[in-house]
């Protein structure tokens, strides 16, 4: 069974097309991150799911139902935290949660909710004087309420300090645990990659990449990258001689003279007979260290074009899979 | 049926605002101020409670704010949610359009009428307690109360009126001016809109077997401000549903509910096929 199911799904506003062509499924019981920089389409895709939009072509399918026919009946099953939204000022926090559980024809205590998210001390307070992440942290006690089968965050961390980005983690790792479906949506990678066993990339409307955080690792090469400084402060230093050798090595990809560094893209392990032919081929090697291909670097990869990021030394045939 | 949590969710809301207690102190003030103006000066005289609603309270306050405010309350009611992104937290719970646009005709209209029968009856109070120490003559209880009732619907119907308007308009701005269209085509040109179409319309309401004044007579109790009056002076004189003007009044009646159901559902239909 699938808990979203996204069949050739392309959304055509008056100026812009903001998602075209997507197939997209989330299986029961997984944490799925949907990521993508800024306008790459992911707030319209949600949008769909949760019936705000229709899709100009192609099926949408939330727990086995249609997403526009049978909207009421998926959303008492799921809860939203929606992005963008506004609280109703002069209401309390305890009165949203009230109305959500109403809502949703559950039987939750509305401050066992406030207390999980933790802002039951607020409870009183009108929700008009709360603060961004107050207002983001009451929008996830009203999408707890009635323990939905599936959750579906859209930028869930937004407003929360380092802090409370932690506990909205903890939360959603909780849920999955109960056994609900988390799809979430964000444009910080290191956010998803703690708790999500799945990540799409979306980037201009179309999904780029879909695999676990890991396999995105391996999929982009799963190399380190070693700077070497070249004594002299030259890498001319080094002869076309002793790069040639190098790149000849088992396990290095590519080699390229950086100012007065070598920068070598190798397999793990490979470091030490980099350096060890370096030297035997009479350079003087002064410094170096490794680096891995940060997440950052994977994501600009997959969502900035073709050029992938600098000295992340991936290659672009490599990141279209 | 979530139609209930949203109308008492709105009814909340639109209770606890400060344009409520306004409402109400503007309401009781006027009364009073009417009050004051058609009390009996002469030895004997009666203080006359018809007098006071169908010649002050009721051309003033009745036939011209009951409707503007109907149309305040109700003009953002869904746009201004929509603009907000608040309507963002209402359709992610399990809400239907439909309950949306209901659901809000009800609230706010609940939260209307509490303002023009608190408002109106404050005054009446004081009118009731100075009948019984003797300082007025009488005071007609149950002719205030339900020419009070006659003004709250005639405010729930601008209420649905407005709503209708407020969910089928994509921005606040247009809202608004669709606010203030209803307002000016309802309390002013009426008379004159209707005159137009019916000029316009005279060729093919000759072979229908009703005469142009049936029309004429019709398309003014069809105007639900003209609908109230009938059946309030009808209320007053003793004749609702009786009497010569039966006709009228029931044809009132129903406009009375087609203007309360049809704007909300037209509004509905542009609504739930919007992109949010």
């Amino acid at each position: 069974m699938t808990a979203i199911e996204l069949r050739g799904v392309t959304k055509e506003f008056a100026d812009v097309t903001a998602v075209r062509g997507l197939d997209l499924t989330v299986e029961e019981g997984e944490v799925y991150g949907f990521l993508g920089p800024n306008g790459a389409g992911k707030s319209t895709t949600i949008d769909m799911v949760l019936d705000l939009v229709r899709p100009t072509e192609g099926t949408v399918r939330v727990l086995g139902q249609d997403a526009t026919a049978d909207g009421v009946a998926i959303r008492r099953r799921t809860g939203v935290l929606p992005d963008g939204f506004a609280v109703y000022d002069r209401l309390s926090g305890r009165k949203h949660v009230e109305f959500a559980v109403r809502s949703k024809e559950a039987d939750d205590d509305p401050d066992a909710l406030l207390d999980r998210v933790g802002i039951l001390d607020d409870a009183d307070r009108k929700a008009g004087g709360y603060s961004k992440g107050m207002r983001q942290r009451l929008a996830l006690a009203m999408a707890l309420a009635g323990d939905p089968d599936l959750l579906i965050l859209d930028e869930p961390s937004s407003g929360l300090d380092p802090a409370g980005a932690k506990e909205m983690r903890e939360i959603v790792r909780a849920e999955a645990d109960r056994g609900a479906t988390v799809f979430f949506s964000s444009h910080i990678l290191e956010q998803v990659e703690a708790v999500c066993d799945r990540v799409g990339i979306l980037r201009e409307g179309e999904l780029v990449a879909e695999d676990s955080v890991e396999g995105l690792r391996e999929a982009v090469g799963g190399e380190e990258t070693l700077e070497i400084a070249i004594a002299g402060g030259d890498a001319d230093g080094a002869s076309d001689a002793a790069v040639d050798a190098v790149r000849d090595l088992d396990g290095v990809s590519r080699v390229d003279r950086d100012g007065d560094a070598l920068v070598v893209s190798c397999a793990d392990g490979a470091k030490t007979r980099v350096i060890g032919a370096l030297e035997d081929a009479g350079v003087a090697v002064a410094d170096f260290h490794t680096r891995e291909a940060s997440l950052e670097d994977l994501f600009l990869a997959y969502t900035e074009g073709d050029a992938p990021g600098e000295g992340a030394g991936e290659e672009p045939e490599e990141v279209s899979r | 049926m979530t139609l209930a949590a949203i109308a008492e969710k709105d009814f909340q809301d639109a209770v606890r605002s400060r344009g409520m207690l306004a409402l109400v102190a503007l309401f009781s003030l006027l009364v009073a101020v009417f009050a004051y103006v058609v009390r009996p000066t002469g030895q004997g005289e009666q203080f006359a409670t018809e007098a006071l609603l169908s010649f002050a309270v009721g051309p003033f306050l009745v036939t011209t704010l009951v409707p503007l405010v109907g149309v305040v309350v109700g003009y953002n009611a869904v746009s201004g949610e929509r603009e907000s992104g608040s309507l963002k937290l209402l359709l992610s719970l399990p809400h239907s359009r439909a309950d949306v646009v209901f659901g809000k005709v009800i609230g706010r209209g609940a939260a209307l009428a509490l303002a023009v029968l608190t408002g109106f009856l404050l005054p009446a109070l004081v009118l009731f307690g100075l009948a019984q120490t003797g300082a007025l003559a009488t005071f007609n209880v149950g002719a205030f109360l339900g020419y009070t009732v006659f003004a709250a619907v005639l405010g729930v119907v601008f209420v649905a009126i407005a709503v209708g308007c407020s969910a089928a308009a994509e921005t606040q701005r247009r809202a608004l001016i669709g606010g203030v269209a209803i307002f000016v085509l309802f309390v002013v040109l009426w008379g004159f809109v209707t005159g137009q179409l019916l000029d316009a319309a005279s060729g093919l309401i000759d072979p229908l077997p009703v005469s142009q004044q049936q029309v004429r007579v019709f398309l003014r109790v069809s105007n639900p401000i003209s609908g109230v009056e009938l059946l309030s002076s009808a209320f007053l004189g003793e004749q609702l549903f009786t009497g010569e003007s039966v006709n009228r009044q029931i044809s009132a009646v129903s406009m009375l509910v087609f203007w309360t159901i049809a704007p909300p559902l037209v509004g509905l239909w542009k609504f739930d096929s919007d992109d949010l």
